[in-house]
């Protein structure tokens, strides 16, 4: 009976623990050259283990069966020594020596674009470091497949961990220092970048995309980003944007609106997710964001705005979904 | 299991008038290999922080490298000599084939030669635990 149970609960659970080893969070699906090293690491590490666990127990069971044979004293005494004392040194010894190389390999101090990214409770400001002077953007971070990114992390409030784990890392953001991270994505797709440092109330929902794109494409979407939004004269979205006071909060560029707060909202439909990481960009999603910001993400800044309803919201939506 | 040796008087004394340090009944041989190491990981902490912390990030770890390293050499050597010691004045082996459990002077001093020889072993090898970063990394 018991037996039973046991075999129908590692059915219902086992497929469950299993789902964490798929999808765009998994640390081995081998997306960055950094997370390749570490998995290698691994690999070794959870087979010898699961080799040295099978000779250890293997050992203790044939130990259990014999007789106690005292002429083997010596002999077993010797084997304890070698086994239990010199080869584990010898094997960790080893293990410390390519650990520290794959950190040394895996440190830079430079890379081939630098993006500063500064942790917000609960939000990711995003800014590329290029030529031209700076891009700003947020909760949604863009690299070239196959170059080395060098991040620059600070934090503006308290301690986050920037954290991509199917390329690599992680790292802590703390605010007053500068810490920094070296990611080569090795292969493109979009994978789950998340705050591994907890943070307050929204922590588990501050999370963000990172979509690793070829390096045309990415060169395209990086112009695109550092040109201002493009608003037509007196559109009444606009109008209404600084009428309730949105401007104080969030720059969008080319416009009135410079407020440094919130995550900058210049070209907001270009990006993925809505909320740092949270729902899919759609007008729906925007309205509920704007008149019910606290269901969809609790404890955070931004005031929900209730009163905003009908033709201003459908106008305030639409000139937001126009930002692209 | 005792081995009728509970005649021997319980009251353990040193050779000499005093018991002395480092020396034949003094159970400070024991704490002198891992005080050495935890001094040497001290040291190389401080060292590699200080340096780093006047350099900056990215700096040269060579010279602060070569002094771990030296510190670790001389401190393998002064637990070398305490092996030494557990061997010669305590009688002191690595491997025991029998449990020590004579309530003697001898007895004691066996056992506390087996410890500290284990003991320096274990210190030498966590001194080149503590030396390996220093010669793999480059830089702070």
């Amino acid at each position: 009976m018991t037996g039973q149970l046991l075999r129908r609960g590692i059915l219902l659970i086992g497929p469950a623990l299993l789902a964490g080893c798929e999808g765009r969070h998994n640390w081995l699906a081998s997306a960055g050259a950094e997370a390749q090293r570490v998995e290698d690491l691994f690999w070794v590490l959870l087979i010898g283990a699961v080799l040295i666990w099978c000779l250890v127990i293997g050992a203790a069971v044939y130990a259990h069966r014999r007789q106690v044979d005292p002429s083997l004293e010596t002999q077993a005494r010797r084997f304890i020594l070698w086994g239990g004392a010199v080869f584990p040194t010898v094997v960790v010894g080893a293990l410390l020596v390519w650990g520290l190389v794959i950190l040394r390999d895996i440190t830079a101090d430079e890379g081939d674009l630098t993006v500063r990214v500064d942790g917000e409770r609960w939000w990711w400001r995003v800014i590329y470091e290029t030529p031209e002077g700076e891009v700003v953007t947020a909760n949604e971070i863009r690299l070239p497949v196959d170059r080395t990114a060098f991040f620059r992390l600070t934090a503006d409030d308290v301690i986050h961990s920037f954290w991509v784990p199917a390329l690599g890392g992680k790292m802590d953001m703390i605010p007053g220092r500068e810490t920094t991270l070296a990611l080569t994505p090795v292969a493109t797709g979009n994978w789950g970048g998340l705050c591994a440092e907890y943070c307050g109330g929204a922590h588990a929902l501050m999370r963000f995309d990172t979509i690793v794109m070829e390096q045309e494409a990415f060169d395209a979407w990086l112009t695109a980003q550092a040109a201002p939004a493009e608003v037509a004269e007196g559109d009444p979205g606009l109008e209404i944007f600084q009428a309730e006071g949105c401007g104080a909060c969030h720059t969008i560029r080319g416009t009135e609106a410079q407020g440094p707060v919130g995550p900058d909202l210049t070209h907001l439909a270009s990006r993925e997710k809505l909320g740092a990481g949270l729902y899919d960009i759609t007008p729906e999603t925007m309205a509920r964001w704007i008149t019910n910001t606290h269901a969809m993400k609790p404890d955070i800044d931004m005031p929900p705005y209730p009163d905003l309803q009908g033709d201003r919201l459908d106008r305030l939506v639409a000139f937001l979904m126009s930002l692209d | 299991m005792r081995h009728g040796s509970d005649e021997q008087p319980r009251h353990f004394t040193a050779p000499g008038d005093a018991p002395r340090v480092i020396d034949q009944g003094s159970v400070w041989i024991l704490v002198a290999a891992p005080s050495i190491w935890a001094a040497h990981f001290l040291l190389s902490y401080w060292l590699a922080a200080i340096w780093c912390a006047k350099s900056g990030p990215m700096a040269s770890l060579v010279e602060p490298r070569w002094i771990i390293v030296a510190l670790g050499l001389i401190s393998a050597a002064l637990i070398t000599w305490l092996g030494w010691i557990a061997v010669r004045r305590y009688g002191g082996v690595f491997v025991i084939f029998e449990e020590i459990t004579e309530s003697s002077e001898r007895g004691r001093d066996r056992f506390i030669g087996h410890v500290a020889l284990l003991l320096c072993v274990l210190s030498v090898v966590a001194i080149g635990f503590t030396v390996i970063p220093g010669l793999v990394f480059a830089t702070c």
